[in-house]
């Protein structure tokens, strides 16, 4: 948006008169680009030479979104041409392309390079992954599946690039879950166990990374229904997370990412309406057993870090979801509810407002 | 009105952080009437796809202010009526293509103008023709929208059709119940939403959703108290608000965060205190503006969303803002009660 961290250095108020004539041939020189890109739109001309200008005019202003539409425009008029030109299409069955899908994948190719180093430039720009979008789905619609499932082959090694940048890129992420939804589509396969891997291998190189915490709980249940796992295997992957989140919150139980994936796991031993369980045949004991055995390591994670109020926070919501279970309760008592909303209360003063609301639900 | 950023930087104005820092009402006002001037700068020309929405922001705040007619009322109604295209939508700007979301902001500025009569002395049925547009951009299978004919849809634009039809009496050309099937597929698990099924939670994203549960009378639909929780978590010590866990605070979520909490009547889960104080750091005292951390350049947008979240906050010498429309509350009623 208009300017989000734009710290420069004190902007001087008075420019000199060489950056303010500088600045002047600049606009003048954007300007008459731009009505000229204007004038050929509004005369409908979807040559190549638009196609060029439009190149130019983007490039200095990736966020010009009617650009954009009007390059689209051009470039369906240009894959018709070449419709018109030959190539029949009864050959475009097959694997080989026809000369007019020869161009067409040139001219898609052209655009997605072009591209990449606007999105390295501009990664939060809308515009640039909505073309790109509407470039592949041209490719699918266009050329043989084997051509287009090469395209978006390419795509997952681009947002594999873009998330090694910065692994916390919102459209990067969101562009890797429609890649793998394209490539699942177009191969007849289900990727959820190479993309869970992919999370793991993320979140070992840095535990802190909320969305990658976000995406491999997604995954679990995809993953488990794809190999139509049995009731022993899905218990095994409840376990199994839980250990592998524990190991993290041992590491650092100050890391709220870490503590919105345990929260995840506990929600599945407790399913309410409308949210269903990765395990759906915990018997009640079962349930019991597991929320018994979280709620004391959570509480063993106090020990050295008496501080941490997602300890106190999250022992307050499980003991809430334990009391729904059974309520003879033999796992806390009143009191420790007491000191660890009091404890909560004192760590985390901003919230002070919850925190009350919380102490009237649970009547203490 | 100019989308520049600056000149001012945000609690910089004379150099250091004023130790009991005030709404600074006047400046703000100077800065936003000073906008549009501001034509010898590369930026106002490279932000012209955003000018209708500036307009939307600047006026807005304007209201809040209490100076409403700080700005020529018909110049803004004649460049407003300017960006209107064939197809129903209107565009950034005069020869900009029609998008859902500047189709909004212009509804918001004409409501905000009374001046929706005059509109359609020049566009006859005008305000029909915007409702078909928006209408048409929706998605009967799975309720959503689309922000234009090229498709891409995102629940920005469901918002968006909604509230600008809303504004217009016209929901009912739309599916609201498939919005709020909608919307209730793209909560995850913390009670938040994401863009789409499946995404991670954000803030802005949770605007948009409650947004629509809130113009779809269906905030029953919310798990209030899981949602609640993870908003007030965003509130960082400095007081400041982050859009997600483990990012950094800034201006503009003081809106998306705030109110969707106000929304569901949990405004009282974060410290207003720290939060007004935050965003008071963040104003420029000496040339107006608000920007979106202390230290950095002001702009029109973070003005508007940090005044708009202030007036949440019931900052005195504000006008109230309503937090669905993020439109002054007296010309939300004005509208929909008359
Ligand atoms: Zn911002």
């Amino acid at each position: 948006m208009a300017s989000h961290g734009v710290s420069r250095p004190a902007v001087a108020a008075v420019k000199s008169e060489q950056a303010r004539r500088q600045e002047l041939a600049e606009i003048e020189k954007y300007k008459s680009l731009s009505e000229l890109v204007n004038k050929k739109k509004a005369e409908n001309d979807l040559s190549l030479d638009a196609l060029d200008l439009t190149t130019k005019l983007v490039s200095l202003n990736p966020e010009y979104y009617t650009l954009w539409n009007y390059r689209r425009l051009i470039l369906l008029r240009l894959f018709e041409q070449e419709q018109g030109n030959g190539g029949s299409t009864g050959s475009e069955a097959t694997d080989a392309l026809s000369p007019r899908q020869q161009v067409v994948e040139e001219l898609i190719t052209a655009d997605l390079q072009f591209l990449i180093p606007l999105f390295f430039k501009n990664p939060k720009c809308y515009w640039l992954w909505n073309h790109r979008d509407w470039l592949l789905q041209q490719a699918q619609a266009q050329l043989p599946p084997v051509t287009a499932l090469k395209l978006w082959q390419g795509e997952l090694s681009l947002v594999g690039k873009m998330l090694s940048l910065d692994s916390r890129n919102f459209h990067g992420w969101g562009y890797r879950r429609t890649v793998i939804a394209k490539l699942e589509q177009l191969q007849d396969t289900n990727m959820a166990e190479s993309e869970f891997e992919y999370t793991t291998k993320v979140i070992k190189a840095s535990l802190s990374n909320f969305s990658a915490w976000h995406y491999r709980g997604n995954l679990i249940p995809r993953l488990l229904d794809s190999c139509q796992a049995d009731s022993t295997t899905r218990r095994k992957r409840l376990n199994d997370e839980f250990k592998f989140i524990e190991q993290a919150l041992w590491t650092d139980p100050y890391d709220q990412s870490l503590w919105g994936y345990h929260q995840l796991l506990i929600l599945n031993i407790v399913p309410t309406a409308g949210r269903q369980s990765f395990v759906s045949d915990l018997t009640n004991s079962e349930r019991l057993d597991l929320l018994e055995r979280e709620f004391k390591g959570t509480r063993d994670l106090l020990e050295g870090a008496e501080k941490c109020k997602w300890i106190y926070q999250a022992l307050l919501q499980y003991a809430e979801l334990y009391l729904e279970l059974d309520a003879s309760n033999r796992l806390f008592t009143t009191q420790d509810l007491r000191h660890w909303l009091d404890q909560l209360k004192e760590l985390d003063t901003l919230r002070t407002g919850r925190w009350n609301d919380l102490e009237k639900k649970l009547n203490l | 009105m100019s989308l520049v950023a600056g000149p001012g930087r945000g609690g910089l104005g004379d150099g250091q952080f004023s130790q009991n820092p005030k709404l600074c009402v006047d400046k703000h006002v100077a800065y936003i009437q000073s906008l549009d001037q501001r034509r010898d700068e590369l930026d106002y020309w490279l932000t012209e796809h955003l000018r209708v929405s500036g307009i939307y922001w600047g006026l807005t705040a304007l209201h809040l202010l209490g100076h409403p007619d700080a700005l020529p009322r018909d110049d803004l109604l004649k460049y407003i009526i300017s960006c209107f295209c064939d197809d129903g939508g209107f565009g950034a700007a005069p020869g900009h293509d029609s998008h859902m979301l500047y189709t909004l902001s212009a509804v918001q500025v004409l409501v905000t103008l009374d001046a929706l009569e005059e509109f359609e002395q020049q566009i006859p049925r005008g305000k029909d023709k915007i409702g078909r547009f928006i209408a048409d951009l929706q998605n009967r299978e799975s309720g959503t929208f689309a922000g234009d004919r090229w498709g891409e849809e995102d629940t920005r634009f469901m918002f968006a059709g909604l509230l600008a039809l809303s504004l217009l009496h016209l929901k009912h050309l739309v599916d609201i119940d498939k919005c709020v099937q909608y919307v209730k597929s793209c909560q995850n698990f913390d009670g938040a939403y994401g863009v789409s099924p499946g995404a991670e939670s954000h803030s802005a994203r949770v605007y948009t959703c409650v947004g629509t549960l809130a113009l779809a009378g269906r905030l029953d639909a919310a798990d209030t108290d899981a949602l609640a929780g993870w908003l007030s978590e965003r509130q960082l010590p400095n007081g400041g608000l982050n859009g997600r866990p483990e990012k950094l605070e800034d201006v503009c979520y003081s809106w998306w965060v705030l109110s969707s909490m106000a929304m569901i009547g949990r405004l009282h889960w974060i410290d207003k205190d720290r939060l007004t104080s935050f965003i008071f750091q963040c104003q420029d005292p000496e040339n107006g503006g608000i920007a979106d951390r202390p230290g950095d350049m002001v702009d029109v947008f973070h003005t508007h969303f940090g005044l708009a979240g202030l007036s949440l906050l019931g900052q005195p010498g504000l006008a109230e803002v309503d937090p669905t429309y993020c439109m002054p509350k007296q010309v939300v009623e004005r509208v929909l009660n008359g």
